[in-house]
């Protein structure tokens, strides 16, 4: 079982990225499950057309127990992918990061992984490592890799470098181990050099180079991903790529 | 009110069902939780605090520690206490402020054990759940570091047995294991060990030698699976109260180490009526096989009053789940007599006769000098005697 999870800067394109990747599996005939780690709850928006499935949080504020069925916190989107998201409190109340560490908790509890038995399963988390929470989808039996999504500006570059930083802090531990870069265009001055002098300096690979494109958007406003409505076009083949290595690496078939 | 208790006390926390499990076995037990709180695990719900010396750490968490983590602190601690003390093994586990800001003990004692050299076991406590749960996990794990694979039975020509479950938060006086080790002694067995009470770490360490295993309360169920899977070993589940019923078990015993087969003693009783019957209150194990005593020694009909479900297979069909007071209060009103710790005695009605049977894992050492030795003949029938 390949297990990602995708960290970068707030608005950078995580979620573009991590449903990409999910869709792009999906078409290579994997078995995807996609985990929104984010409060805001719309990692799996553009794989079911647009709607969500029930935020694990919602459930537990709404009905004050824990959800018996899978079924009641997940929904299938593109390609059979898995959709789930773990939601959080209101803006400025009680503890996302612990909405993490619960959501997975009731993942396990619900067998999650013996049930659906997963080719490959992305984790989509908010921006950074800003709590323990927020660490627990690369902790052992979590994510084994870890993609960083950034752009040439000089905050995601920041935050990408900080990411970095808390990863190297677990070295001790059997946590993620960060595999590459994905190098989302924003198509600011000189960014290209930017992004591979800080590769570099970090020693990671980029391992993807995804253009600026109004594609993206086109498709996302009727909630799909690239991969879904254009599987031809160079965006999708990017991701497909991507999907491919990423496979290879791990041993499992393309 | 579900789960609330305006009236009643509350069962100990997983985190003490740790403490007592390990307390006599050589390890250092690290609760990672506020300073003084070693008070709440290891002293007002454990008789042998001032008699016998035990490794109980409290981490002394600060506030401080919960924002930054204080991983590195609890490490480093841990380490110099390991160093200091010299303990054969140490256990982390934690309490409800590591589990909400998620500390990962998995990843902790990974990091301990590989700077310390001695097995160092994670438990996954957050002082919210069952005494029973957190022996449960502790005697598991320790099974899984450190049970020998030797299965030779020995020569003595009697049937090599375990005792699971034995902790004072359901066992408080030392006398009822000695009892129960009396009980299985003269009727032809070899006791292996005594999880935990008076068998050191080798002796546990030697439980694939037994070919069958005594699970007496429900803290001992999953050791006695690992057991199972590990060397297939059958369980018997059952606590030796009442003269017939007591022979009944190790007949039980000794038909289950013959043909291999588990056998839920304690709850395979007959069904009983509704409102004609004795509620007996207490974990599943004991409970169930009182109940059965009472029953089948004595001719009282009665059934468990059992204050979780952690484990279906120990409960009979008729028997009460207690998870709250409301349902106790329910259950006490609509029995014959209610036989429970003396503070369940404010939700019984004054019409009902309230037996008296303290339990330490619910009333910690308040009453610990009045918990009655109710194993073997003749003993079952005192605790009617104390209305």
């Amino acid at each position: 079982m390949l297990k990602i999870a995708v960290y970068g800067k707030g608005g950078i394109g995580k979620s573009t990225v991590t449903a990409h990747l999910s869709a792009a599996f999906a078409r290579l005939g994997k078995k995807v499950i996609q985990i929104g780690c984010d409060p805001k709850a719309d990692s799996t928006i553009n794989l079911l057309n647009g709607e969500t499935p029930v935020p694990v949080m919602n459930y537990l504020r709404e009905h004050d127990r824990d959800p018996e069925h899978l079924e009641e916190i997940s929904r299938v989107g593109f390609g059979g992918v898995l959709c789930i998201e773990t939601g959080g409190p209101t803006p400025g109340l009680g503890c996302a990061g612990r909405g993490i560490v619960t959501t997975f908790s009731l993942l396990e509890d619900l067998k999650l992984f013996e049930t659906r038995k997963p080719d490959v399963v992305l984790y989509d988390v908010l921006g950074d490592v800003v709590c323990g929470g927020f660490a627990a989808p690369i902790r052992e039996n979590y994510a084994s890799q870890i993609l960083i999504v950034t752009s040439g500006e000089k905050m995601a570059l920041y935050a990408a470098g900080n990411i970095h930083s808390a990863v190297k802090n677990f070295a001790d531990r059997a946590y993620a181990k960060v595999r590459g870069i994905v190098f989302n265009r924003r198509n600011v001055e000189n960014e290209e050099a930017k992004v591979r002098s800080f590769a570099e300096s970090a020693g990671l690979p980029v391992i993807a180079d995804i253009p600026r494109s109004n594609e993206i958007i086109r498709w996302e406003d009727q909630g799909k991903t690239v991969v879904e409505g254009d599987p031809d076009s160079d965006i999708s083949r990017r991701f497909l790529e991507l999907a491919r290595s990423l496979l290879q690496d791990s041993g499992e078939e393309a | 009110m579900k789960n609330t208790a305006r009236i009643l006390s509350i069962y100990a926390s997983d985190t003490s069902g740790v403490c007592s499990m390990l307390y006599e076995l050589g390890g250092l037990v690290v609760v990672h939780d506020a300073s003084g709180c070693n008070s709440t695990y290891s002293t007002h719900d454990e008789p042998r605090w001032y008699g016998q010396d035990s490794m109980i750490y409290i981490s002394a968490l600060t506030e401080t520690d919960m924002i930054f983590g204080g991983d590195g602190k609890l490490i480093g601690d841990t380490l110099e206490a390991i160093r200091t003390l010299s303990p054969r093994f140490a256990v982390l586990c934690g309490s409800p402020m590591p589990m909400l800001t998620g500390t990962d003990f998995d990843a902790v004692a990974a990091e301990v054990e590989a700077k310390a050299g001695i097995p160092v076991l994670p438990l996954h406590t957050n002082g919210m759940r069952s005494y029973l749960s957190g022996a449960s996990e502790a005697l598991t794990a320790l099974l899984g570091r450190f049970c020998s694979p030797e299965t030779e039975a020995g020569r003595s020509g009697r049937i090599p047995v375990n005792i699971l479950g034995a902790t004072p938060l359901d066992f408080s006086r030392s006398e009822q294991i000695g009892s129960i080790r009396s009980i299985l002694t003269s009727a032809g067995f070899e006791i292996v060990s005594v999880m935990a009470m008076g068998s050191n770490l080798e002796e546990i360490a030697g439980a694939g030698r037994a070919r069958v295993n005594l699970v007496i309360s429900s803290s001992g169920l999953a050791a006695a699976e690992y057991l199972r899977r590990k060397f297939g070993t059958p369980w018997v589940a059952g606590v030796p109260y009442g003269e017939k019923t007591s022979q009944a078990l190790t007949r039980k015993l000794k038909e289950s180490a013959e043909s291999g087969e588990n056998f839920p003693f304690c709850s395979d009783r007959i069904e009983l009526d509704e409102g004609q019957s004795v509620l007996i209150v207490g974990e599943s194990v004991n409970a169930g096989s009182l109940a059965k005593a009472a029953r089948e020694d004595l001719g009282i009909p009665a059934r468990a009053g059992i204050p979780d479900a952690l484990q279906p297979v120990l409960a009979a069909p008729h028997d009460r789940i207690l998870t709250d007071e409301d349902d106790a209060a329910l259950a006490f009103a609509e029995s014959s007599g209610v036989a429970a710790d003396p503070l369940f005695a404010p939700v019984c009605p004054e019409s009902i006769p309230f037996y008296r049977l303290p339990h330490e894992a619910f009333s910690g050492r308040c009453f610990r000098e009045r918990i009655p030795n109710l194993m073997g003949g003749g003993l079952t029938r005192r605790l009617f005697e104390s209305c």
